[in-house]
Parts: C-alpha cells; structure tokens; sequence
C-alpha cells in the first residue's frame, strides 16, 4: 500500500492537529446544528397539526354529517390550499400535493382515530402530509369515527432553509478553527523541531570531524536529554581522539629524536670505519678484512635507515619541503638511471617533450626506489615507461620478476613491509615505499600496484602518477 | 479498515444535517365536531331527564342547542319540560377555561329544579360533542337570578 499521509514531523504534526481540532468542531457544530434542525421540523409539524386540527375544529359545528359534495368543498377551504377532505366515495377538490399521500398514511388515516404525520421526499424537496379522520363524539364522550378524512400537504422548503442556513452556519464555525489550528500546529512542530534540527546540525558536523562541536541543551524534555547525552558522547569522542593524537605525536617524535640523536655517532662510526677500512685494505689476513668490509657495508646500511627515518619524520610532521621546477620527465628519469648506473640493465621507454613541475630530488627518489627494487626483488626485463596523460605524467616501472602476490599488495606501502616475511635481511631500510608513496603524496599524486604485464600474475608494475601542474603550496 | 472508518463518519455528518422523509407519526387527537344532529334533554313522566335526538343535520354551537331546548319537547314525543316557554330564545355563550358562562332569557323562577339540569346537560352535550372537556362546568346567568342560582354546575346524566 502506498503511503499516503506526509512525511515530514512538521507536516505530520500539522495534519494531526488541523484534523483533531476541524474534526472536534464539526462535531460539536454539527450536533447543535443538527438538534436545532430538528427542533425546528418538530415545532413547524406541530404548528402544522394543530392548525389542521383547528380549522376542522372550527367549521365541525357546522358541517352536514352525512356530508354532502358541497359539505366537503367547504371542509376543504375552511383547512386551506393543499387540503383534500373525503367521505366515503366523495371526494373535495384536491389541493396542491395531496396526490403525494402515501398509502402508509391513508391507512393509518382509516384504522385508527388519530391525526398523523409524514415526511415525505417530492420532485421539489421535502412535504409535511397530515392525515386526519374527523371523531363523532356522543354527549358522553365516546367517539366513533364519522368516515370523513382530511388530508393535508405542506411544502417544507421554508424549514429545509433555515435548516441549511443553520448547517452552514456550524460548517463555518467548524472552518473558524482551522486558522487557530494551523498556527497552533506550526508553533508546536517548531517547539519540537528546532532542538532536532539543532541535534541533526551538530552531528553533522562531529561525523564531518569537528569534534568540538555541540548543541546548547534548552528546557527540561526528553529532547534536551537526548542533546546532553550526544554531547556526552562527543565529549568522550573529542577527549580519546586527542588522546590518541597526542601518543601518535609522541611515537613520531621519538623516532624523530632517536634518528637525530643517532646521526652525530654516526658520522663518527662512520669515519672511523672508512679509516678502519682504509688501515685493513693491506692486512693479509681475509678474515679482518672481510669483517671490516662487513662493517663498512652495515655501518652504511645504518646510516641510510636513520636517514630514510628522518625524511619519515619530516614527512609526518608536515615540515618536508618542495622544490618546485619545470622538468622534462624523461631527462630526469633517464638522469635518476644514469646517476645509478642503471642504464644498461633499464630499458626506458619515454617519449621527450613531457614537461612536468615537480621537485627533481623527490623525483629521484621516487624513481630510483622503484627501479631499486624491481631490479633487487624482480626481474630482468625491467622497463620504465613514461606516457603523458590529459593532466598528469604516468610513470610506470615494470619487471618481469615473480610479481606481487595478491595479499602482499595491500601492505606493500606500510613502512617496514617486507614483500617475502622469509627474507628478513635485505639491504634497505623497509621504508623506501613508504618514503616513495609520501613524495608522490606531496606532489598530489599517487603510487598503485597495477595488475601484472604477464599472464599467470608474474611481473610486477608500480604506477606513478603526477599531476603535471602543481598549485602553489 | 481506516479509511472505511472515515468515509462512515462523514457520511453521517452529511446525513445528519437537512430535512428527510420519515415515516408515519403520531401527531395528537383527531378533530371531532361533526355530528347527524343535536341531543335536547326532557323530563319524562318521572320526571327523569331524558335525550332528545333533533335531526338538524350537524351539530351546531352551544347557543343554538340551548336555544332549540328553549322551544320545548314539541308534541308526540311524550317528553316535557320545566322550562317556562318564552318569546326570544336567544342564548349567549362564553366560555372561560372549565366553564361555560351562559346568559338565558329566564328568570330563575321561570326555570324548575330539574328544568335547570336540562340546560346543564344539553349545553355540555354540545360541548363535548363539539371536543371540549367533559369536566367543564356550566354556569348560568338568570335575567331575575335567585340567590345560588348561578352556581357552576355539572349534568347528572354525564358527571
């Protein structure tokens, strides 16, 4: 079934109340009404009967019994127009509407001794029929019916007037209180509304994520204990949320102090290694040398993790900076290989000529991150394709090694995520994506995991993509 | 179901309100008067009073009854009256509620104790007849009253 009632609170209320109170109306109207009306056909039937009985009355006396023709003549004028008197098979002139005696009165007429009435419904309206026999009374008061009957039509049009005048006066009163109804439901649905509409207002904006926001409780109803508890709920909200924030804040600090703190002893490890190394290069003993290569290499290792910790660091706390320049992209990736002697185990498939607006260091990163690894984890061939897109430069590094699994590429980004939890001693710090994805982030770009180039889910494809034109930040 | 209920209601508001046909009603007493005559009393040899029916074909007011017994039992009818004849026999009626004031064109002495009930009984005969209430009583007025002789009374035969 189709609903057929509105909507809306307000609407809902509206109708309720212009309803209940129309309605409410109505009714008292319309029962006065209608007792007045009735109260009116009563008196006008009466007044009818009575002067009926009356005239008959008056003129008894004097009639011939047995009437004659001209005995009834006068009967009938004496009651007046809609009059018709009989006796036996004589009949006066009919007046007007006496053809609509019914048959119901007829024989009440005959059998009984009483004047009777009836409403009946015509062409025209409604009729009053009076029906009467005329009693012989003896000198001590029997009477015995003289066979003579009188009946009388009166149109009612005159009552059925002033019956309607008197409905359309109780239609109007009931129409009175729609205006008082409709204000009345307004200014109750606006008591009930504007607190939810506040409420809906305030939690808008909390799922939004202002936090701080909250709606003044008013009054006493159960509205405002609704408001207290939501703001209740958005206190705690706002209160775990900070919590939260301020332990996030603290971790990255700590790394970030931990990085700084270890540099300076770092670049001393560092030096000392390199003369270490220097000192052992003409020690014959392979063994010394061989742990003092292996220090060197670990020393190094160290010092790019705290490095790629720091740049984690910067790019948490929002402090990294862009370097902003016209670059032609496959210069700079082709400058990223070359600087890495990767150009004879790369193959760069890149058009000149596309020009994007990037931080050329960042860049590199990027690039040689991703070319990094497809040549440490993947395999040969490794293929860099830069392609220009409407608004942005795609760059697409693929290789034909075992490809990402498909559980893997989720977490690939995650800092410290390791593409095979076998291998857990691989040179690189495990941030590299993560550094990787952060830069393009910087740009307004992004970097996915694309579906591998080769059937059966072997090769994986990184997808860069740059927005070529950078607003100023 | 609710809807049905609704109709229901505004269709009798709506057949509350105007005036509609009815049946067949009780609408009083019906009209009386009409009679094949009027009813005269006399005396008979016991001097018991006696009716009279006159054939004057209906039935006439109070005054022309009276007025008729004022003209005498006429002969052959073995009846007679205590009234003592007189030349005009016109009678004025009035009626007051419960009684019926008439003023007769006698003296009291014209009228015997019996000849009194006469015009008691024929004035409340046609009073009846006529539709009025049988516990009326009849006062009359004498040209030469006697002392009591205008005291509201009730025929014998009837009350």
């Amino acid at each position: 079934m189709r609903r057929w009632w509105p909507g809306g609170l307000r609407a809902r209320l509206l109708v309720a109340f212009v309803l209940v109170t129309v309605l409410g109306a109505a009714a008292a109207a319309w029962s006065s009404a209608g007792s007045a009306g009735r109260a009116l056909v009563a008196a006008a039937e009466r007044g009818v009967a009575e002067a009926v009985t009356g005239r008959i009355g008056a003129v008894a006396a004097e009639l011939t019994h047995p009437p004659d023709q001209d005995a009834l003549d006068r009967l009938r004028a004496a009651v007046g127009p809609g009059a018709l008197a009989t006796y036996g098979d004589l009949r006066s002139a009919a007046g007007t509407g006496t053809d609509l005696v019914t048959d119901a009165l007829r024989s009440a007429v005959r059998t009984g001794d009483r004047l009777v009435t009836q409403r009946v419904a015509a062409r025209d309206g409604v009729w009053l029929l009076v029906g009467t026999p005329i009693a012989v009374t003896a000198p001590d008061g029997a009477r015995t019916p003289s066979g003579i009957e009188v009946y009388v039509a009166r149109d009612l049009a005159d009552v059925e007037r002033q019956v309607d005048g008197l409905t359309a006066g109780a239609a109007g009163t009931a129409a009175l209180a729609l205006p008082p109804a409709v204000l009345l439901a307004l200014a109750a649905a606006r008591g009930v509304l504007r607190p939810v509409r506040e409420l809906r207002d305030t939690a808008r904006r909390l799922a939004a994520g202002d936090l701080g926001a909250r709606t003044p409780p008013r009054g006493a109803d159960e509205l405002t204990e609704l408001t207290a508890t939501v703001n209740e709920m958005a206190g705690s909200l706002q209160a775990s949320m900070a919590a939260l924030q301020r332990m996030r804040a603290d971790a990255r600090r700590f790394a970030a102090d931990v990085s700084h703190e270890l540099r300076t002893p770092l670049s001393t490890l560092t030096a000392v290694v390199e003369v270490l190394a220097a000192a052992t290069a003409d020690v014959a003993d392979a063994d010394a040398r061989e742990s003092a290569q292996l220090a060197i290499a670990e020393t190094q290792r160290l010092v790019e993790l705290v490095e790629d910790l720091m740049e984690v660091s910067r790019l948490d706390a929002g402090t990294a900076s862009l370097h902003l320049e016209d670059v032609d992209a496959a210069a700079a990736v082709r400058d990223c290989l070359r600087a890495r002697g990767w150009l004879d185990r790369v193959e760069l498939l890149a058009p000149d000529g596309v020009g994007l607006r990037v931080d050329r260091r960042r860049l590199d990163v990027v690039v040689a991150n991703l070319v990094g690894n497809a040549l440490q984890h993947g395999g040969p061939p490794v293929r860099v394709l830069v392609g220009a897109l409407d608004d942005r430069v795609r760059i697409e590094v693929v290789d034909g090694g075992p490809g990402v699994p498909q559980h893997v590429r989720a977490h690939v980004f995650d800092r410290f995520a390791k593409g095979d939890p076998a291998r857990t001693r691989t040179p690189g710090s495990g941030l590299g994506l993560a550094i990787a994805r952060e830069n393009a982030r910087l740009h307004g770009g992004d970097i996915a995991v694309a579906d591998p180039t080769a059937a059966g889910g072997e090769g994986a494809r990184f997808v860069l993509l740059l927005p070529r034109e950078q607003e100023d930040r | 179901m609710r809807r049905a209920a609704w109709v229901c209601a505004v269709a009798v508001l709506l057949a509350g309100c105007g005036v509609g046909p009815s049946g067949v009603l009780d609408g009083g007493p019906a009209p009386t008067g009409v009679a094949p005559g009027v009813t005269l009393y006399f005396l008979d040899a016991d001097q018991r009073l006696q009716p009279q029916q006159r054939a004057t074909d209906r039935l006439g007011t109070v005054s022309s009854g009276v007025s008729l017994l004022l003209t005498g039992p006429g002969p052959g009818s073995g009846l007679h009256t205590q009234i003592a004849p007189v030349a005009t026999t016109r009678v004025e009626v009035t009626t007051a509620p419960g009684l019926l004031r008439l003023v007769v064109p006698l003296a009291a002495s014209d009228v015997g104790p019996s000849g009194v009930d006469q015009i008691v009984c024929t004035a409340l005969g046609v009073h009846v007849q006529g539709g009025g209430d049988r516990g009326t009583r009849v006062q009359i007025r004498f040209t030469l009253p006697a002392p009591g002789s205008d005291e509201p009374r009730t025929c014998p035969l009837t009350g």
